[in-house]
């Protein structure tokens, strides 16, 4: 009996965390519909319509950022002011959520689809932000200190960033669906754990599949046999001969959900190549600026105030990092409960959490190209 | 919670041979697994909307031609000083912070050419059906206490004579917020006088109401879904 009231424990825990998904799902869906509306502004009468947290949210980060421009004033007479001023920019920072709106989806998608810790996700929210940071001082700099340029040749500037930044997005999203597809497609092909017997049925199914496996697992080979070799299940004895590959992708998923080691494998640790890869998500969404910091640095520059601009912007990218690093941390962590949860299924749940990874890296690439071809306006330069 | 599914796996895996029904458990496990994810995901997207960086004061007028038909709108829209003043960067003049309208003129070129992308947040409709706009006239900007004002003239295609003409004003991206001025939001120039004007704010409440029920959002139409909660001028002329 005792199995069955945990698993009734589980499945009670489980409930809750389901209805609680499905609150985020509903929390999101709706907000992405209201994205195009004039919800959450801060208007003459006040209270925002957009009910809810992100309403709010919405409703103060346009107030912080309404303030900054007489703060920076106020700064230049007032030597406290610039207290006040980075309080404020560090507050909008923090409630925009991040510069560039996909910033955070993608580098949490990229950490989804690539089994990143969290800490590595914090480490990666932080660069991003800065280099963002930097980006936006370096453009002002450039354009607006140095060259006296107009904002029209700055926005053009601007707007050819960010044409690149989602360039990038995309050619980071297809290498990620080109590596995960290859461990989703292996996870499809395992047989579903029902049988041993049935294999024989599921063979001509599988035959097809079974060239794709050579072109992928090479790189995988090494680690996965020597996982066999450990894992041997009987019940996979006489798979191996005929599907090597899939037989040791189906070991190496018994070893990591139930043998209680949730340590990522050898080669996906942090090496130096593993942070390598992590530069190019820094890179694709760190390049592009935030329109917000580009108008509070160029206003702090007519003031003769550049380096309290450069301050607030700095400022902005610390708030900026730290919500975008709470948002990937959530999702390394929903990630890794989803693959407790999913812990049970044996082969089917390895081809949830392969499904997932490919899911997140598809993602990836879906954000980037609908940035690219304008079908997702997350926060385009405007020039006017 | 680790522990329990760690230990029903571990009781699981010493029965291997026993063959089970679909199990309902794991694959509701799965299903939720993959909510959680989805959920994350959203709340990330979802939250990455776009919020204004650009505020914009407007008063419009609307031109009748001596027959009683509409003819355009003239718009003027003041920006606010963050705006304007990264507007100015780099715009020569004769005097430091005095900018005249022909120092002005190429840069409000720039903005009309620029707002034609966006079709001038303009949108209007004589009895239900859409009107398109020609390029604007007699456009130029303004410099009065820190804030640039553009004006411009936005003729209609081909002047209409509807009994009912509705005028919204919004940017759906939500990049620039339109507030419309607190003093004569709204003129009509030269309209027969039977005509009756009408101004909804988007945070009027009775106007998000009534709003809800029109065909306009209802009627096909909703690839707009921002057009909801725009400013939105109606004149019905008997």
């Amino acid at each position: 009996m005792r199995p069955k009231i945990r698993s009734r424990f589980a499945r009670a825990v489980a409930i809750c965390v389901a209805a609680a998904a499905v609150i985020l799902v509903l929390d999101g869906v709706t907000h992405a519909l209201m994205a195009q509306t004039p919800f959450g502004a801060p208007r003459s009468s006040g209270e925002p319509q957009l009910g809810g947290i992100v309403g709010w949210l919405l409703a103060k980060q346009s107030e912080f950022y309404r303030e900054m421009s007489s703060t920076i004033r106020a700064a230049k007479s007032d030597g406290s002011a610039v207290w006040t001023l980075l309080a404020i920019s560090f507050a909008y920072g923090i409630f925009h959520a991040a510069g560039p709106g996909h910033g955070k989806a993608v580098i949490s998608s990229y950490l989804v689809a690539n089994q990143e810790t969290a800490r590595r996700g914090i480490v990666l929210s932080f660069a991003s932000a800065l280099m963002q940071s930097l980006v936006a001082v370096a453009i002002v700099g450039i354009c607006a200190w140095l060259l006296n340029a107009t904002a029209k040749t700055m926005c053009g500037a601007e707007k050819a960033i960010e044409i690149a930044s989602y360039a990038l997005i995309a050619a980071f999203g297809a290498r990620l669906v080109w590596t995960k597809g290859g461990g989703f497609i292996r996870a499809l092909q395992t047989p579903q754990p029902v049988p041993a017997l049935a294999l024989a049925a599921a063979a001509p199914h599988d035959h097809a599949g079974h060239r794709h496996d050579h072109h992928h697992h090479d790189h995988s080979h090494a680690h996965a046999q020597g996982h066999a070799q450990g894992h041997a299940h009987a019940a996979h004895h006489d798979r191996e001969h005929l599907h090597d590959g899939r037989a040791h992708d189906h070991g190496h998923v018994h070893d990591e959900h139930c043998g209680h080691s949730h340590g990522p494998m050898p080669s996906e640790l942090a090496g130096p190549g593993g942070w390598r890869r992590g530069f190019g998500a820094i890179f694709a969404v760190g390049v592009r600026p935030c329109s917000g910091a580009i108008l509070v640095l160029v206003f702090a520059l007519a003031q003769g105030m550049f380096w309290a601009g450069i301050a607030a912007t700095l400022m902005m990218g610390l708030g900026t990092a730290i919500t975008v690093a709470t948002i990937a941390v959530i999702a390394v962590s929903a990630k890794d409960l989803a693959r407790r949860l999913s812990a049970g299924g044996e082969a089917g749940g390895a081809l949830v959490m392969r499904g997932v990874e490919f899911g997140a890296a598809g993602l990836v690439l879906l954000l980037g190209a609908g940035l690219l071809f304008g079908y997702l306006a997350a926060e385009r330069v405007t020039c006017l | 919670m680790r522990c329990c599914v760690a230990a029903a796996c571990w009781k699981r895996r010493k029965l291997p041979k026993v063959k089970r029904p679909p199990d309902v458990n794991t694959a509701m496990r799965r299903l939720l697994s993959l909510l959680l994810l989805v959920g994350t995901l959203a709340l990330g997207a979802g939250a990455a909307q776009a919020h204004p960086h650009v505020w914009i004061t407007a008063s419009s007028e609307l031109i009748y031609a001596p027959d009683g038909s509409i003819t355009g709108v003239r718009h003027a829209w003041t920006f606010d000083d963050m705006f304007s003043t990264y507007a100015l960067q780099g715009i020569e003049t004769k005097t430091k912070g005095v900018y005249s309208r022909e120092e002005l003129s190429s840069l409000a070129q720039t903005n009309v050419e620029s707002l034609k992308e966006f079709g001038f947040f303009t949108f209007a409709r004589a009895d239900g059906k859409k009107e398109k706009f020609q390029e604007p006239v007699d456009y130029f900007l303004e410099y009065k206490d820190a804030a640039l004002t553009l004006h411009f003239i936005l003729p209609l295609k081909t002047p209409v004579k509807p009994k009912e003409l509705a005028v919204e004003v919004f940017d759906p991206a939500f990049f620039i917020d339109f507030k419309f001025a607190d003093k004569d939001p709204i003129k009509l120039v030269g309209a027969p006088a039977a005509c009756q004007v009408k101004f909804e704010r988007p945070n009027d409440g009775t106007a998000k109401a009534q709003k809800l029920g029109e065909q306009n959002f209802l009627g096909g139409d909703n690839s707009n879904f921002g057009m909801m909660f725009a400013n939105k001028i109606t004149v019905a002329c008997p």
